[in-house]
Parts: structure tokens; sequence; C-alpha cells
């Protein structure tokens, strides 16, 4: 039909969301610093900003992805980095549903819709690049499972549960891991941007897990790892949006307050071509992500392409976002740099662009360029 | 709903159009390239199948029959988009051919949006008899092309009649159009609000076809040079009336521009149809010449040009798609219908580009449509307003846009201070408002560690006071 239009709800959503991100905003430089604190996970948990596209007896509220999308681009322009804090604890739920069946689902997504919830994250990326084998491996010890291994750039650190995905008999496998003694986080990476951010690596030294927690992948696993990726993919992709908006936003409003040669800068035409380059990318790459989120579950080929672009759009609005302001883009007092530098750590936490795009040039060419799996063989990249 | 998968009868004048447009259209391309024109009986064979088409359409109450012609359930035009649908697989096949289908061309909005009832029956109404009709657009001259403000044709009131002095250039279907749509002007000093918008039928004193164009694309698009001299018109022919004019209203250059609303979204869309053509060519190419399936991956270079191709035409459909669809809803949308254009130029001639590097030597040969649509494809980022007028209609726009929040209150005072020099002042009565921003905050810190005070900042810029003012915090 080609519609543009939102729904009611998503209105709704869009605007309550906006009203967090501006709180969240306020508090950009203090989430760098010290991570963000527990009254806005209170308040993202109140809003079922975590559970959106949970089903509702799940405790969740069944909205559609791109609703979420709507939402997460929403709290990426409040902060980049406490959109990405709070929302630690989706992949693991997105890995639920879409790699769990129905009692798994109830079982291990029971504790998040407490009123305290706890936290959750993927272990996939591995520092070892040998193969597109991961080096973490899983054995079948009577009703139990053992994992040994060790993964890399997980979010959160020691979450309260992780998906370790493995290698089990020689294929790829995923498991829902408990907190457990035998689980142990490494240092908390050093980063260069989404420094609220918790990342570490983490070792797991012969972890027993029943093997109840096994998630098989429905029918299809390696099809259900995609579509798990492409959804946190997505997701991810409209944090990219967001922060690409508020850079631009904050260009436009510097832009037309500095004065140069008796006029605004935005004046010139140097300056106002650069901004509406900077409004096409942010609209274009958020209609694609939109596009590809309504596709989603008739058809994942056109979320690769979506995510790349967002991703490239993002570093292309934040690079100018700073580029504008001169010199005080590149100083701390501005928030410029900071969209910039977290660009950049947004891009790198879905996989690789390189990677997407050769997903997407073989549904275009029948071509066999990439993996089954988001290879950690190519980048590894944080989940 | 936000939806971009196309209805059953969206589909099906794609797939439509698109059949049309590869088993008829395509065979006769280079042929028409090569010789400057398409031959009448081949129009004739379009025309009598136009009502399949949904483009360039004679609105529905003077006999139009387009698929996009009827309003969908909830009474919404959904002209735009099926327009925009069926115009991207005409493009595909030869957009040429498009160019040159019989009907009011771009010369129908202003028709259609700025004509009395009267007139919109007696020009449409060409359109229903026998033979192949054309109505076109007047607007570029040799010295007034992308500023439409500074045309310089002439037009002066004498009796029952309008005497038009002047010259148009790139008058697309110009020659042999039944009647042109002209802009002209009372008096150059009067800007926009002098300008007069007319119909001059062919035929009529003093109006001739000068030279068609010879061009580096679209040549088998004609492309005509109209010359007026002491053209007399009757005043019936002055589009909208006299009323239309009142006061020194802008109603002439409104009509101009009314057109670009809906025609910038459609003539992305038929560069993107371009581009699209040449990247289906070149990834058919490369599939065939190229082994793919080697154990080592050794063409992923190419793999992802033209995966960033197909990406770069994905975002460029949805721009236009955007724009269409809020002239279907009514709304204002001259900043995404530039957008539209202006981002769909611009990836469409890199996929053409793209095109002739991947295929290498072969991409260069007279007889192969890459080389052809490279060349077609250069006009998209000039025609209906440059790349750069587009920019600056969107960023006159962007820069009266509200801001998401904040923009308004924090960091737009904020932004204020730093620039302006309002400094310690501004920044402590924010902070004392209880708006909580590290940027406050922080230039408190910075400008006390400077020692600089209120009283030298106000004394370089004396309106600190008043802007301080206006200043809230949000809600």
């Amino acid at each position: 039909m080609i519609s543009f239009a939102l729904e009611e709800e998503q209105t709704l959503i869009q605007e309550t969301v906006r009203r967090f991100a501006a709180d969240l905003r306020s508090k950009q430089r203090a989430h760098e610093k010290s991570g963000v604190d527990a009254s806005f996970r209170k308040r993202y948990h109140e809003l079922g900003l975590d559970l959106l596209t949970v089903p509702t007896e799940l405790g969740g509220q069944a909205a559609p992805l791109v609703t979420s999308l709507i939402a997460h681009e929403e709290l990426a322009f409040g902060d980049p980095g406490a959109a990405v804090a709070l929302g630690a604890a989706q992949s693991y739920i997105e890995a639920v549903l879409q790699l769990g069946d129905a009692a798994q689902q109830q079982r291990l997504l029971a504790p998040f819709a407490l009123t305290t919830p706890p936290t959750g994250a993927i272990a996939f990326s591995e520092a070892k690049m040998s193969t597109t084998d991961f080096a973490t491996s899983a054995k079948k010890d009577g009703n139990e499972f053992v994992l040994h291994g060790d993964k890399s750039f997980v979010l959160g650190g020691a979450a309260d549960h992780l998906i370790v995905f493995a290698m089990l008999d020689g294929v790829p496998a995923a498991f829902a891991v408990p907190k457990s003694s035998a689980v142990k986080p490494g240092e908390r990476y050093g980063l260069v941007g989404l420094e609220a951010v918790v990342t570490a690596p983490v070792s797991f030294e012969n972890v027993r897990i029943p093997k109840e927690n096994r998630l098989c992948g429905g029918d299809d696993f390696a099809k259900n790892v995609r579509r798990f990726f492409a959804r946190i993919g997505l997701t991810n992709a409209a944090r990219q949006v967001g922060l690409a908006r508020s850079s631009y936003e904050f260009a436009l409003a510097y832009t037309q307050e500095r004065k140069a040669f008796g006029k605004p800068v935005a004046h010139f035409q140097a300056i106002s071509f650069a901004l509406a380059d900077m409004h096409m990318d942010v609209e274009s790459a958020r209609w694609l992500l939109w596009r590809a989120a309504t596709e989603i579950d008739r058809d994942l080929s056109t979320a690769a392409e979506a995510i790349v672009h967002a991703n490239e759009a993002a570093f292309r609005v934040a690079d100018q976002g700073v580029q504008l302001l001169g010199g005080a883009g590149f100083v701390k007092d501005y928030p410029a740099e900071k969209w910039l530098r977290d660009t950049k750590a947004l891009a790198l936490f879905s996989p690789p662009d390189e990677w997407l795009q050769l997903v997407t040039a073989d549904g275009e060419l029948e071509s066999n360029l990439a993996t089954a799996l988001p290879s950690c063989a190519l980048q590894p990249f944080f989940t | 709903m936000i939806d971009f998968t196309l209805n059953d009868k969206q589909l099906q004048v794609k797939e439509w159009v698109h059949q049309f447009a590869k088993n008829v259209v395509r065979p006769i391309s280079l042929q028409a390239d090569r010789d400057h024109r398409i031959p009448d009986d081949f129009l004739q064979r379009l025309h009598n199948m136009r009502q399949m088409m949904s483009v360039g359409e004679v609105p529905r109450e003077y006999g139009g029959e387009g698929a996009g012609a009827t309003p969908d359930k909830q009474g919404k035009s959904q002209k735009n988009r099926f327009t925009l649908i069926g115009a991207e697989e005409m493009a595909w096949g030869d957009v040429s051919v498009l160019m040159s289908l019989p009907g009011p061309g771009l010369g129908g909005p202003p028709v259609e949006f700025t004509g009395t009832p009267e007139q919109r029956d007696r020009f449409f109404s060409v359109f229903k008899k026998p033979g192949l009709h054309w109505g076109a657009y007047g607007l570029t001259e040799p010295g007034a092309g992308s500023d439409v403000a500074a045309i310089r044709t002439s037009c002066r009131k004498e009796g029952k009649q309008w005497v038009l002095n002047g010259r148009k250039c790139f008058i697309t279907n110009g020659g042999r159009a039944d009647w042109v749509v002209i802009f002209a002007t009372i008096d150059p000093a009067l800007g926009r609000a002098g300008q007069r918008t007319f119909v001059v039928e062919k035929g009529t004193p003093g109006f001739f076809c000068g030279k068609i164009e010879d061009k580096m694309g679209l040549r088998a698009s004609e492309t005509a040079e109209l010359v007026l001299e002491d053209c007399r018109v009757p005043e019936e022919n002055l589009l909208g009336g006299e009323a239309h004019y009142d006061k020194g209203s802008k109603g002439g250059f409104m009509a101009a521009m009314k057109t670009f609303d809906s025609s910038r979204p459609m003539v992305g869309i038929l560069g993107l149809g371009i581009a699209r053509a040449a990247y289906e060519y070149t990834r058919d190419f490369v599939k065939d010449h190229y082994m793919l399936g080697r154990a080592l991956p050794r063409y992923t270079q190419l793999a992802e040009t033209l995966a960033e191709d197909k990406r770069l035409i994905d975002a460029g459909r949805l721009l236009c798609w955007r724009a269409a669809w809020m002239a279907d809803e009514g709304l204002p949308n001259a900043k995404e219908a530039s957008m539209a254009k202006a981002y769909a130029a611009k990836v469409a001639m890199k996929v053409c580009a793209d095109a002739v590097q991947v295929m290498g030597a072969h991409g260069l040969e007279h007889g192969n449509f890459v080389e052809k649509w490279y060349r077609d494809i250069k006009v998209f980022d000039i025609f209906e307003g440059t790349g750069q007028i587009q920019r600056i209609v969107i960023s006159k726009r962007i820069l009266k846009d509200p801001p998401t929040f904040l923009m308004s209150s924090i960091h737009r005072a904020v932004i204020t201070g730093a620039s302006s020099g309002i400094g310690l002042g501004l920044a402590q009565r924010l902070a004392k408002q209880g708006v909580e921003v590290w940027l406050a905050a922080r230039r408190i810190e910075v400008l006390k560690a400077r020692g600089g005070g209120d009283r030298r900042c106000r004394r370089q810029s004396p309106r600190a006071g008043a802007r301080c003012r206006r200043l809230r915090p949000h809600a």
C-alpha cells in the first residue's frame, strides 16, 4: 500500500520515549563517566521498553519490531550510550524468542517481567580468528552440557543470564547460561565510544548447565540465528538514526546561532548544503530500517542493507556534525565529538558492514560469499 | 500503518508495466536513441494502451483512467504512489519513451491545480480526441532556469488579449505539444508577484518552435526551443483567470512551484528506474561472467559494490515514496519532494557509473545499454531543478524545522550563550531554573576558571539579555 503513517499507539510510544530521552540527554556526560544509574533503569523497565516486542502472555507488549525501532531511535536521540546500556537485556530476550521453544521462553523470560529484572547478554564473539567455527565448545555429559571457552566483547560483562554460542559435535549451538562461579568476566575493555556501556571478555571454565538450556532454534537453527541478528541489528541501527538525528539537529541549531561575515553561518551554502545532505542521510536510513522491520517476518533480505545504510549514514552525519561546529565540534564542551565516537562503536554492535553487504550480494547474485552465520572470522563484534 | 508492500492493484500495475517495458519498450530503446525519435506508430500503440498505465495522467473527471485515478477507501488520493510505481518500470524500459508519451505531461499539474473548471475542461478534452496529443511546460529561458523568479518573457494586456514576447528553451515535447503552459511576467521588477501563467495553443500566430536540441542523453525525447513574437493569446487562456493574480499575489509563481511537488519525486523515481536497469544489467553480467562460486571469494569487492548500489537504489526509492505518500495525503511536501529528487539523482549517477566500470570495456560500447544509461542519467541531476537547487529548497525549509526537543531550551540556550558570549549569567540562570544539563554545568566551570563575568559578556552582546528571557527549560 505504501504508507508512512504511524499508528496512534506508535505516536504515543514515540512521545513517551522522547520525554524519557530528554532526561537521558541531560545526563550524557555523567553516563560516560559512571554508567547509567538505577533510576533510569527502573523507569526504562516501568515503561515496558525492554519487553516491547515480547508476547503479552510473557509480560510484554507484543509490539511489532518497527515500534521498537521508533522507541530506540528516540532513546539514542537522547543518549546513545544510555540507549545501549539500558537495552542490553534486549539481545538476550530476542535470542530466547527467536531460538527457544515455548517452554524455554516461558521459563527463561519470566524473571525479566519481574519488578526488578535481571541483566542479560549474548556471548558470541571470540578473540580467536581461526575459522568460522567457535573455539568455545560444548559437550554432553548425562543430563548436562559442559561449556568451555573464552568469549570477547560481551555486553555488560558477566550478566545474570547469557546466551552462549559454542560448537556441539561440530555444529554451532546456543545455550542459556545463568550466572555462576564458573562464568568469569575479564577486565572491562576501555572503549573510545559508548563509554556508558560495560563490555568485557568472559571465560567459561567447564560450566555445567542442564540440557533444557540448549536453544535449538526451531526448524532451522542457522536461519533463526540470522533472524535474531537481523532483529537486534535493526534495533541497534535505529539507534544510529537517533544519534545521527541529534548530531544533525545540533549542527542545525549551532550554525544558525554562530555568525560570520554578518550572517548566521547556516546561510552560507557550504554549510546549508551539508545540512541538507545530513537530513537526507537521516531520513533515508530511517525509511530503509522501517521497511526491513515491517518485512522481516516474510523476508530477511532487506535487513542487511538497511543496517549498513544506517551505519554509513550515521557516521557521515556525525562526522559532519563535528565539522560544522569547527573547533567547538572537537572539544568536550559540546556533544558533537561524543556522537562521532559513539557512532563508530554502534557500528560494531552487529555483524560488520562488509559481511552484511555480502549477504545482500548473495541474495542478488545467487552466490555464496557470506558464511551461514555471522562470522567471527571476519571481525569480532559486540553483541 | 507503516507499510511498504505493494497491494494487489499496485502489484498488478507494476507487473503489467514491467512486462510492457521489457517486451515492447526496451527492444526499440537503442534504435530510438540513435534516430533521435520514437516512431509515431509506436507512440500510437502506447497511447492505445495508456489506460493500463498509471503515468502522465489526465484527471479522472476528464477521462483519466489510470489505476491511481481512484481514491482509496478513506477517500485519499493514491495517484502519486501509483504514478511512481508505473514510472519506475517505464524508466527501467526506456525513459525517453516515457517522456514522449502522449498526454498533458508536466503541463497537467498547473492546469489541474490553477486552471478554472472551464479551462480544465477545455485543455484536458484535447486528449479525448483521436490522434496523438501532448501538453508541455514552458518555464526555462536562456537566462532563467533554476531562478524561476528571473524569467523575462513578457506579457501585456491589450483589450481582450495578452501579448507575449520571449524565448523558452529545453521544453520537453515543446515542438509537438497541442498547448504549452507558458510562464511570463508583466514586469520583471515585480519578481514573483509579476508572474502570469498562460496556456498557449499550437498554431497561435507569433508562437513558433525554434531548434530541437541535440543532447548527450535522452536523445529520443524531444527538447525544443519555443519563440513568442507578439504572440496574442486570448484572455480566457490566462490560467486561473485574473482573480488568481489579485493584488500582487504570487499565483503565477506558485503555479510553477506546485508542479514540482508531484513532479520531483516522479523525476527522482525515473532516475532510479534507469539506475535499477543498469544495476540489474550489470548484476546479470557479473553472474554470467564471473565464477562467484569459487572456494576463495575473490570477487567480494565487486559484490560489495553491487550490494551498495542496490541499497542506494532502495534508499532513494523510499525517499521518493515518502514524498509521493505525503502528496497523496495532502501534506505539504516541498522539502520531501526535493530530497527525493536530489538523493535519487545522486545515487542514480553513481550506480550508472559503477555499471560502466564493472562491465569494463563492454560498458563503453555504443549499442550497449549501459553506455546509453550512463549518458541518460546525467540530466536527472539537472532538470526539474538541479541538485544544487534542491539543496537550496531543502536547506531553506530545514532551517525552519522545529527542533525535536531541548534545542528550543537547553542546548539552544547554551549554544546562544557560547556563540554570542553571554556566558556565566545565562548558564547560572539555566542552572537555577533546575535545568540539568552537563553543558550548562560545564560552561559554569569553564567560565569560573577563566574568571569570566557577566558584565564583560553583556557588553559584547547587547541583545543577550533579551535572548535570555526567551529561553525556557523544557517541561
